[in-house]
């Protein structure tokens, strides 16, 4: 499911803390050794050769700079974990490989470090499956099953390689809670977790979590705010992606496109026509172009997904458990049909719906393995926003933050495949006098409205120049004057000045 | 957020950040010292203690105050037994009293006129015995404008009742916001190395033995002290003398300077002119009545030259920003002639200064009681900068995103509307299950009536559906519309009334 307007709401993501990339010298410092018990002698043994599945994933990254886009950015790595599951396939998570330049894997016992790539990444659902350059000295090893969806309070492993020491690390916990929850990697989605109350750490990122021998997890965030609680990746969602990239593609999570609001209060349900005990929850929202657009309606009550009754908080049972109704659509796959029971102005109706990613929603997610897009033209930095701008910027402007914010909601997508912002003015003679446009969006340049960055680059650098380059920005009355005639000269020297290689980088 | 300080000080764009700029170094005054203080008056005898509770209404819960709060502070006194004092003293305050010197005798008293935006209240006795406390007293007379480099002596008084005397030497004069955010007045900027003493607050400054002003801030760290300038007292109590107060008056208009020179030629600017460039012009102002356009380029003013960054040559005190030339030379009612180029072609345009009219988010509401209605649990105010500066010092990140486009965008909401009204809070009842989580909605309509303000909010809940519902409409969500059961709500009411609600609305 896609959470597109969660920035305004209290984001439980705030406090969601990625347990890798683990920095070593950093994480050794925040988390110092307390004395630990003896470990009680193991009971439900993975087999010990299987330890050899457990890989440790070394990964070197250059992490882009949204601040100064022209930059390379800066050189980084981490440490997380990843398994066998196949042959030469090592399931880990996305986070753990996002931005790497260099993969390296080594297995339990074994000093020799492999060189690995990503085949499969999948940003939304934090997963991605990594290969070897040569598989060769991998073959004895037993690749690990996957399980289903754990029972509450029943005990499972965490094996990894978090901080603390460079070999394998196993903790033990039960399953605490079964929900639907935030995905911090993305920053936007959400989708089925498990808590358990196992020690998870920097480091443990994308290793298996263990039950009777299978795999029912992979373990991948902590909660900063509180003790014993980590969190996992259970099947179901492993199990999608796997199966997604069977045709060797990863298409994303589909999603319905709509707000519901739970049906709680009587005099709502009087209002439509509820009994006590009837189901169903108020679709209070539908994104514009989204699936279901012009399949729901605002005000409709959606009582059933594909037969399963939906109930007053919008939750359904799939396998005994009541789980978010999301949870049947975060089963299926780009061009899956499913049916939806609804009530409209009394009346009982069947509508279907073919579900498919939405693209405008990804203004919210975090982006990885991109290179920033801008433009520069005079010293003025242009960038469009996404969330990565909007984290490393952190605007205030009004009006940007309502972009952002409603950019899916109210369609501003439609009109507007970019909102560009005027992120920088890198002082020279030209742009002496304009500061109090900084970190406002671009509404028009010499009369156009600004649409993308690419036609903002366009109209900002046209064959013939103009007397004057006229910059609208939203809510300044006054506009940014730049004479033509001095334009060319003025960003060249800028470049030259503040040593920007590439003056602009506009392809997705 | 520069655009909302925009909307909040229409006067002021990009004045007072180089303060210093304005400051004169020479040829000022030169006997200055010569003329020093000859005090026919004393401290004791001139100065009066001000004891004030002041108490505010609580942003959460409108039908509460806050918990009262007290402050000390000197003022001057005047004939006809009125003290001069700061609006910041008298603002919100539920019980104001007058204490002479040697702290022998009490006086309440009561608010003649304040101005928010001025930063000054007169108050005067409210019953008790008044000749006796003003016995032996003198008031002070308002002298006429300092120069720079004036020296000035600051008033104090100790606990013990001693003077205490601190002289300042005039620096600077400017252009300040006191109190009322956005509003600027002229200003003394003087420097003096003053003491902690009690009721150190709104100090008569005196200047060849008559009143100057009042200090209204102390910088220990630079030794600044901030005095208000004698013009504005002396229009403050003009306007007092019959008794409406009509305030100051305003242009309302918000500007941009024309430094930039690429601006100035696209302008088409010539460089013996300076010029303030136009950008807003608020509805039912001065300015609009006028004529003034979006674009125009102020370059006189009363046939003083506008510079580039807003300034001109005041005879007495040197570059001043412009605005002083409508707010504190002018009264409400007065013309003003303005030399605009609008197209590059020069225009004559006379306007007749007057308060600003009504707006949508008001740009201060001291001394007013928040309106409210209480419906079922739901708990409905009129959006004001208060309610959203309650969110604290970093107010401009914190508070709902929806609201703050209010402020910084409220042409967008003014059609049909006097105030917004919108939802602040739900108290958890039976009547608002399901809907204890929302808030900060805009409302637009209530049982199918727009909503322009609390009156027409609470009239629209009094004809709920035939269905026994009463059906409320947001201006985003979602939800878009939400139902409240009439009969349940009505208990409901009742109910939170019996728990200590005062009253279930306020118009």
């Amino acid at each position: 499911m896609i959470k597109p307007s969660s920035l305004i709401r209290p984001p439980i993501h705030a406090a969601l803390a990625l347990l890798a990339p683990l920095t070593t010298a950093s994480a050794q410092q925040n988390n110092p050794l307390a004395p630990l018990a003896p470990l009680a002698p193991r009971t439900t043994a993975l087999a010990q050769g299987n330890y050899g599945s457990i890989v440790r994933i070394e990964a070197a990254t250059q992490v882009p700079n949204y601040k100064e886009p022209w930059k390379a950015g800066r050189f980084s790595g981490g440490i997380g974990t990843g398994f066998l599951i196949g042959s030469n396939r090592f399931l880990t998570n996305a986070h753990v490989v996002s931005n790497a330049r260099r993969l390296l894997i080594t297995v339990h016992g074994s000093p020799r470090k492999h060189p690995a790539k990503i085949i499969h990444i999948a940003h939304d659902c934090d997963l991605a499956l990594l290969e070897v350059d040569d598989f060769t000295p991998f073959l004895g090893l037993k690749p690990l099953q996957i399980g289903s969806v754990p029972k509450l309070e029943s005990q499972v492993r965490v094996i990894g390689y978090p901080v603390g020491g460079d070999r394998i690390s196993v903790t033990r916990g039960v399953v605490s809670r079964i929900d639907f929850s935030s995905y911090s990697h993305s920053r936007s989605d959400q989708h089925l977790v498990v808590q358990i109350d196992a020690a998870i750490n920097p480091g443990n990122s994308g290793g298996p979590v263990i039950q009777n021998d299978k795999v029912i997890g992979v373990a991948f965030q902590g909660l900063r705010s509180a003790d014993n609680t980590g969190y996992m990746i259970p099947t179901p969602v492993v199990n999608r992606f796997l199966k997604d990239i069977e045709d060797g593609h990863y298409d994303q999570y589909v999603d319905l496109g709509i707000a519901s609001f739970p049906m709680f209060n009587p005099a709502m349900r009087k209002k439509f026509g509820l009994g006590q005990n009837s189901p169903g929850v108020l679709v209070a929202s539908v994104t514009p172009d989204g699936p279901c657009d012009g399949v729901l309606e605002n005000n409709d009550i959606l009582t059933a997904i594909n037969g399963n009754a939906v109930d007053a908080a919008g939750n359904i049972l799939i396998d005994g458990e009541k789980v978010n109704m999301n949870e049947i659509v975060e089963r299926k796959f780009s061009g899956d049909t499913i049916q939806l029971s609804i009530i409209r102005e009394g009346k009982a109706l069947t509508r279907s719906c073919t579900l498919k990613p939405f693209p405008p929603s990804r203004m919210y997610a975090a982006q990885y393995d991109v290179k920033p897009r801008y433009t520069t033209f005079a010293g003025l930095v242009f960038q469009p926003l996404d969330r990565n701008l909007y984290a490393a910027h952190s605007f205030t402007n009004t009006r940007v933050r309502r972009l952002f914010a409603h950019y899916v909601d109210e369609a501003i997508f439609k009109e507007r495949q970019d909102i560009v912002i005027l992120t920088r003015v890198l002082a020279d003679p030209v742009n002496t006098h304009i500061n109090s446009h900084v970190g406002t969006a671009v509404e028009s340049i010499n009369g156009e409205k600004v649409t993308s960055l690419e036609q903002a680059h366009a109209l900002l650098h046209p064959e013939q120049a103009p007397e004057f380059f006229i910059i609208k920005c939203e809510g300044i009355e006054r506009p940014i004057v730049i004479p033509g005639n001095k334009a060319a000269e003025a960003s060249q020297r800028t470049q030259t000045n503040y040593g920007i290689a590439n003056p602009s980088h506009l392809t997705k | 957020m520069k655009f909302l300080t925009v909307i909040i000080a229409l006067f002021v764009i990009a004045s007072c950040c180089d303060k210093k700029s304005c400051a004169i170094s020479s040829g000022q005054s030169p006997d200055a010292a010569a003329e020093s203080t000859a005090p026919a008056l004393s401290v004791e005898t001139s100065v009066i203690r001000i004891n004030t509770t002041l108490q505010r209404w609580s942003a959460a819960q409108p039908w509460d105050k806050s918990p009262p709060k007290k402050r000390r502070a000197l003022g001057a006194l005047l004939s006809g037994n009125r003290v001069l004092t700061t609006a910041e003293m008298a603002t919100d305050v539920t019980y104001i009293e007058l204490e002479n010197a040697d702290s022998t005798r009490t006086l309440p008293a009561k608010v003649v006129a304040i101005d928010y935006e001025a930063n000054l209240a007169l108050l005067e006795p409210d019953n008790g015995d008044t000749e006796g406390f003003f016995k032996g007293l003198k008031p002070l007379t308002l002298g006429g404008p300092a120069k720079i480099g004036d020296e000035v002596d600051v008033w104090q008084l100790e606990d013990n009742g001693m003077p205490l005397v601190t002289q300042a030497t005039i620096q600077s004069v400017d252009i300040v916001s006191s109190f009322a955010e956005g509003h600027y007045f002229l200003t003394y900027e003087a420097k003096g190395s003053m003491q902690s003493a009690t009721s150190s607050f709104t100090l008569p400054v005196i200047r060849n033995g008559k009143l100057l002003g009042l200090l209204t801030s102390y910088s220990s760290k630079d030794q600044i002290i901030d005095v208000m300038a004698p013009e504005i007292i002396a229009a403050f109590l003009a306007d007092t003398a019959d008794n409406e107060y009509a305030g100051f008056p305003s242009l309302g208009i918000a500007i941009s300077s024309t430094v930039d020179p690429n601006f100035r030629a696209w302008l088409k600017l010539s460089d013996d002119v300076g010029g303030l460039y136009v950008t807003r012009i608020r509805k039912n102002s001065a300015a609009e009545k006028a004529g003034i356009e979006k674009g125009d380029v102020i370059i006189k003013i009363d046939d003083q030259d506008i510079g580039r960054r807003g300034y001109y040559s005041d005879a007495n005190y040197g570059r001043i920003f412009w605005s002083h030339l409508i707010r504190g030379t002018h009264k409400v009612g007065d013309t003003i002639k303005l030399t605009v180029l609008r197209k590059g072609e020069e225009k004559q345009i006379t306007a007749t200064l007057a308060r600003p009219g009504k707006r949508l988010i008001a740009s201060h509401t001291f001394d007013q009681a928040p309106r409210y209605l209480v419906k079922g649990g739901f708990i409905f105010q009129e959006l004001t900068a208060t309610y959203l500066k309650a969110f604290g010092t970093d107010w401009e990140s914190k508070a709902p995103l929806n609201l703050l486009d209010v402020i910084s965008s409220p042409e967008d909401y003014e059609e049909g509307r006097n105030k917004l009204v919108f939802l602040s809070a739900t108290i958890p009842t039976p009547a608002t299950t399901g809907y204890e989580r929302l808030r900060n909605f805009i409302i637009n309509q209530v049982n199918g009536q727009p909503i322009a303000d609390i009156p027409s909010l609470i009239k629209a809940f009094q004809t709920p559906g035939p269905d026994g519902l009463h059906t409320i409409e947001f201006a985003h969500g979602p939800p878009k519309t939400i139902f409240l059961d009439a009969t349940a709500s009505d208990f409901v009411d009742s109910e939170l009334l019996k728990r200590g609600i005062p009253a279930l609305s306020r118009e």
